[in-house]
């Protein structure tokens, strides 16, 4: 689940530097990079391959009938009944062929059809850390505290004034989504000094104490619009 | 858009599904009890036999197909258009991607610019592409256009984008007529 978290005004909560001079390597860049990619928010990819295939042969069936009653495929053709006895003849011909094969469609309506409803209705999923513990042993750390400790860590550096995290994906492939916010007066050129403590410091440790080199972040910044206590313009 | 494609893909989504069941339902009644009726669910041997004597001239036709290829253009459009549109920033790791929304280039460039000294207004759009800075203030033009257009450059410079967006600086003088040294 989401933890706000406030500052924290003295050092002591910051993250250290790992013993290990070594950071974590993922096995993978090309993997973890995608991993990182796929975590940035929650795909809408499959309603909007639905809605543009949708559209196109709704728009395909549209334009191809005003062109037909225009007259481009022939002069007769538009003086034809819209249900034309030439193609009833075939398909009561075949019947048996029509008949499967409009249960077909309708079977695979339905599949695609529920199968989309259920994508787009479901709430995404906040997975718990499963660690190895050895044989017989397993340690669950729970979706909100994994995350907690990534947003701890991130607010905790100069600049960021509160962080925001929590655990995406699945059991077998998690990854976090945060949202840092950073100090509307930080310098421009302290953002990438953020990015880079975050990724060598924060999530380092983070890495770290979870034994999950490979865990994929997908930050993003927001500008924080803390109260301001002169007046805007000097 | 995206309100739109969350509130549109379950609805689309059900209509295909309840579609999938009427045509199975229909072909199946059909097939088991033939010629009994105008149809289980839907009277679909009355939109036969319509189907028979209209001909493809009559109106309504032409006027289902225009609504069709409004309808198809929006769904197109909502499908097309409903992207995401963060402006991705440098990560340090492969691990690790960062990215921020246009709305907080805005600001920051929006702040520089308005902390100019002859600024007195501005106004920032931005996309990842394109960084449009409308600028109000006192002194010549094209001064004010220079400064801005540093002031906005120097943002992009300093943070860690990983695409340039390029700036586009339109400059206003504060009160028109004045400047333009008629006198």
């Amino acid at each position: 689940m989401a933890a706000d978290t406030t500052p924290v005004e003295t050092g002591s909560g910051g993250p250290q530097p790992s013993d290990d001079p070594r950071p974590p390597t993922p096995s993978n860049p090309r993997r973890a990079a995608r991993a990182a990619r796929k975590a940035q928010y929650r795909s809408a990819g499959g309603a909007r391959w639905g809605l543009t295939l949708l559209g196109f042969v709704l728009l395909a069936a549209g334009v191809l009938t005003i062109l037909l009653v225009s007259g481009v495929f022939g002069q007769q053709r538009p003086q034809r009944p819209v249900l034309d006895p030439m193609i009833q003849q075939f398909l009561v011909a075949n019947a048996t062929a029509t008949r499967l094969v409009a249960i077909a469609v309708g079977v695979l309506l339905l599949v695609l059809g529920l199968l989309w409803a259920a994508r787009s209705l479901r709430p995404e999923g906040h997975p718990d850390l499963v660690l190895d513990g050895g044989t017989g042993t397993e340690i669950r750390i729970d979706a909100s505290a994994a995350a907690d400790a990534v947003a701890d860590g991130a607010s905790s550096l100069p600049g960021v004034t509160r962080a925001r995290a929590r655990m995406v994906g699945s059991a077998a492939a998690p990854a976090v989504r945060a949202t840092v916010w950073i100090d509307e007066d930080v310098a421009d050129d302290e953002v990438a000094e953020i990015c880079r403590r975050l990724d060598a410091e924060v999530l380092a440790q983070v890495r770290d104490s979870l034994g999950l080199a490979d865990l994929p972040v997908a930050v993003r910044l927001e500008l924080d619009s803390a109260p301001r206590s002169g007046p805007r313009v000097a | 858009m995206r309100v739109l494609l969350r509130v549109l893909a379950p609805l689309v989504s059900l209509a295909v599904a309840a579609l999938g069941v009427l045509l199975v339902v229909e072909v199946v009644a059909a097939w088991t009890s033939p010629g009994s009726g105008a149809g289980l669910l839907v009277p679909w041997r009355d939109w036969r036999t319509t189907g028979e004597t209209v001909l493809w001239t009559a109106p309504p036709v032409l006027w289902i197909a225009i609504v069709a290829v409004v309808a198809g253009v929006v769904l197109l459009a909502v499908g097309l258009l409903a992207r995401r549109h963060d402006i991705a920033l440098t990560s340090p790791s492969p691990g690790l991607t960062v990215a921020t929304a246009p709305r907080v280039l805005a600001r920051l460039v929006g702040s520089r610019v308005r902390a100019l000294d002859p600024v007195t207004a501005a106004s920032v759009t931005a996309s990842g592409r394109s960084v449009v800075v409308r600028a109000r203030g006192r002194g010549e033009p094209d001064g004010l256009r220079d400064g801005a257009r540093t002031a906005a450059a120097g943002v992009l410079d300093a943070l860690p984008l990983a695409r340039r967006p390029r700036v586009t600086v339109r400059a206003t003088p504060e009160q028109p007529g004045t400047s333009k040294g008629v006198h």
